[in-house]
């Protein structure tokens, strides 16, 4: 159904504080975005790997398996470069490191939501200046979803023993059958967040301007310390980049 | 007759529900009982193909089960969800109730006759026009029941079909079944009310753990230790017990005997 990514392992991705992650990721993707070289992209690409079975304690296989999904958009990309590009082998060339490009964003990103609890996460980015508004309506938006997913399976068993049969008819036939699940689901949904509002109200949210939280998180030494290095790191990315000019190639020549 | 033999369910997680029910009901009113996450649900939608057994089958009126399409087994097996506002959809009532026997396919005629015969069975004659979701609980509760009784069914489930009425309501859901009962439909009733077991049912099937822990007559299944299946014994017992006048099934039956006894 809903791949839950975030797994508890204990690693020093798990333990760091979510902030220095949130900003880790943030700074990991704009240095991405500055080379173009493959020389470059594609050792980046198994650097963040190794960075995810040695700091986060999550196997090379885990992390090939949750990049999966994108198998059709890389293979896409490898197989357009070289017919748009002359040179065709380089063009090739092209095509594979625009394609590690962009699992490597992917990579940043799960990396975080893998290591990182959602509360911690959602914490995180409220503590970065988000409004907590809208970090609980991210976490109830994701909280729902099983939820929803659940009533919508209970509502269409209700109407297959009435007789309604989804599969048959072509494709305006079956948007109109819909409403026969889409209607009772929107009408559970509009309760349930009625309900919800009523309960967040009678829980005083909003009573005073500034929250306190039963969880709190706080930076550590260490957190300060990976924070720096982080910094540093993507200071020497920006250095490597625009004072020795490495990592980026002409393409449009 | 629905035939339920050696009956297995594991769902894809792995979690085995159902661990070899044998299990047959003809027009009788039988009461499924156990605690939440039994298996009671999971037995209950196999009887109308919801869920195809992973092991051993389910023969209704001698279709096994695992042939047929849940549309097909929907004209002998209906279905009644335990939150009614789960299939309400249409502007009306009318339309409501004849949106099962239209999707079987029936001529204009035979749908009306159906849906004023199916509103006059649970007694909601008069609220053609209405909108279901405005209706009361118990209505609610009715008109469900009438929508799946407009697919003529010989059999009816009904999951949890008092559960947040008021007595009131919940009377006129009692009398429903009781009504269509003596109409010759078999009725499988899904609760954890052990007064609508007590006042209702003819039989009770008892599920713990996957497995069948109890299939008999009610007088027999409220003289067992319920504790040790998470129930309780209703209370019109313990005080017909205290009394002295044993098993009765409800309050005029206990005032009677009491009355009786006195004499």
């Amino acid at each position: 159904m809903i791949y839950p990514f975030y797994s508890e392992r204990g690693s020093l991705l798990h333990s760091l504080d979510p902030r220095v992650k949130i900003l880790g990721t943030a700074f990991g993707i704009a240095a991405i975005m500055l080379y173009n070289d493959p020389k470059v992209l594609i050792p980046l690409f198994f650097v963040f790997l190794l960075v995810g079975r040695f700091l986060g304690k999550i196997p090379v296989g885990e992390q090939l398996r949750l990049l999966k999904p994108l198998l059709p958009i890389v293979i896409i990309t490898i197989i357009v470069w070289p017919l748009i590009y002359e040179p065709r082998l380089k063009g090739l060339l092209f095509g594979i490191s625009f394609a590690t490009r962009l699992l490597t964003f992917a990579l940043l990103t799960f990396l975080l939501l893998i290591t990182t609890n959602q509360r911690d996460l959602i914490l995180g980015f409220v503590r970065l200046g988000m409004p907590y508004e809208f970090g609980l309506t991210i976490s109830i938006a994701l909280r729902y979803i099983p939820t929803l997913y659940i009533l919508s399976r209970n509502i269409m068993d209700a109407q297959r023993s009435r007789g309604w049969e989804v599969e048959k008819g072509n494709f305006l036939v079956r948007a109109k059958k819909m409403t026969a699940v889409l209607i009772p689901l929107l009408v559970a949904s509009l309760k349930t967040a009625h309900e919800l509002s009523i309960a967040l109200e009678s829980r005083a949210l909003g009573a005073s301007e500034k929250r306190t939280f039963l969880y709190d998180i706080r930076m550590g030494r260490r957190d300060y310390v990976a924070m720096v290095l982080v910094l540093v790191l993507f200071g020497l990315t920006l250095y490597a980049r625009y004072g020795l000019g490495i990592g980026h190639v002409e393409i449009y020549g | 007759m629905i035939r339920v033999k050696n009956l297995w369910h594991v769902y894809e997680n792995g979690r085995e529900a159902l661990r070899g029910i044998d299990f047959q009901m003809g027009n009788e009113i039988v009461a499924l009982v156990g605690q939440n996450g039994s298996g009671k649900t999971t037995l209950a939608k196999h009887l109308n193909g919801l869920l195809k057994p992973t092991k051993g089958m389910v023969e209704v009126d001698g279709l096994d089960t695992r042939e047929h399409t849940v549309a097909e087994l929907s004209r002998l097996v209906g279905y009644v969800f335990q939150n009614p506002e789960h299939m309400f959809f249409e502007e009306d009532v009318f339309r409501e109730v004849a949106f099962g026997p239209r999707n079987l396919g029936l001529s204009e005629d035979e749908i009306e006759a159906r849906v004023r015969w199916a509103l006059r069975a649970v007694n909601l004659e008069g609220y053609e026009n209405r909108t279901p979701y405005s209706l009361s609980g118990g209505e609610k509760q009715r008109l469900a029941i009438a929508c799946v009784l407009a697919m003529r069914p010989k059999y009816l489930i009904l999951d949890e079909p008092t559960t947040g009425l008021d007595a009131r309501s919940s009377e006129s859901v009692v009398k429903t079944i009781r009504k269509l009962h003596s109409e010759g439909h078999g009725i499988l009733v899904i609760t954890h009310d052990m007064e609508l077991v007590l006042e209702l049912a003819e039989r009770v099937v008892l599920l713990h753990d996957g497995r069948k822990a109890f299939d008999g007559p009610v007088e027999e299944f409220f003289s067992m230790e319920l504790h040790d299946y998470g129930l309780e014994k209703p209370e019109l017992l313990r005080i017909s017990e205290k009394a002295g006048v044993g098993f009765v099934r409800n309050v005029p039956e206990l005032v009677e005997a009491l009355a009786g006894g006195g004499r």
